[in-house]
């Protein structure tokens, strides 16, 4: 599987490593404790598109947003993680 | 009291050995050397100041920043993409602190700079077998269509991470760059030396970086 980074171009997946689904939004402080046990714990075990964390730490060390298909490995897009660098790359 | 006396040295200078190694070829498929003699400055934009460094840039340097993957002749210095918004300033090093002082002159207030002159080891790879070298060691495509001269990248080669570019050909083809940490020179240097045996490697005597 190759990831192509928005900074760096395609790269092989061993210069990333994988955080996970990039849904959960951490709740406000008052939510109260279910809101946060399912931010913490629960995660879908989705079969087709997700989206993703991954960290380009043998490159450019940046978080990048991807939308993988689970069953494929098909790749469907890639995005900076919000506060990674600039927002897009100068063509 | 004890006199204390430096003994400038490089990382790689304690098992370096000039000369040929490997395959007894007619002529080497690949040259190596250790440059040394330059000071480097991580440079990174602080956030939302990527325009005030790019423009800081131009001014100080005569040259936009890298705002992707390239390394960027500047005046008196080169300027290597290292990630979003970050980039080193490799300069040659004229004794002091010269190089870290302009970086700290140009771009004071809109950029963190960290300086790495000797945390680093640069070494250069050329030769006709270069790239085949390369290949067995480092994941990119170094092809020139899509590595043309003054390409960087920022990855990895074996374990280690490495700012790695493309400088100006020379007769023997492509000229790579790379920047590694400097703990972890010796362990690249045997594994290039070992990748490389069979086209036969000239190592160069280490000599200083020239722009």
């Amino acid at each position: 599987m190759r990831i192509a980074c928005p900074f760096c171009g395609p790269r092989e997946n061993g210069e990333f490593t994988y955080l996970g689904d990039a849904k959960p939004k951490r709740p406000a402080l008052e939510a109260g404790e279910e809101a946060y046990y399912e931010y913490v714990y629960l995660r879908d075990n989705v079969a087709g598109e997700m989206d993703e964390f991954w960290y380009h730490g043998a490159g450019c060390r940046s978080w990048i947003k991807v939308r993988r298909n689970t069953v494929t490995h098909e790749i469907s897009s890639v995005e900076p993680a919000a506060g990674a660098g600039a927002a897009k790359v100068a063509s | 009291m004890v006199e204390l006396s430096w003994t400038e040295t490089t990382p790689l200078s304690r098992i370096y050995r000039a000369g040929s190694h490997g395959a007894k070829t007619q002529a080497a498929g690949l040259s190596l050397a250790e440059l040394s003699g330059f000071e480097l400055v991580q440079t990174m934009a602080r956030r939302g100041q990527w325009s005030a460094t790019d423009q800081a840039c131009r001014e100080a340097y005569g040259k936009p920043a890298p705002a992707r993957p390239q390394a960027v002749k500047a005046e008196g210095a080169l300027l290597i993409w290292s990630g979003p918004d970050q980039f080193l300033v490799l300069s040659p090093r004229a004794g002091g602190s010269a190089g870290m002082d302009r970086a700290r002159l140009a771009f004071a207030g809109m950029a963190s700079l960290s300086e790495q002159s000797d945390a680093r080891s640069l070494i250069r790879v050329s030769g006709s077998r270069a790239r085949d070298m390369l290949a067995k060691v480092c994941s990119l495509d170094l092809h020139s269509a899509v590595f043309p001269e003054w390409s960087a990248a920022a990855t990895s080669i074996d374990h280690t991470a490495v700012n790695l570019w493309r400088g100006e050909d020379d007769a023997g083809g492509a000229v790579f760059h790379l920047l590694i940490f400097a703990t972890f020179a010796e362990s690249l240097w045997h594994t290039l030396l070992d990748s490389g045996a069979e086209y036969g490697i000239a190592i160069d005597a280490p000599a200083a970086w020239q722009q």
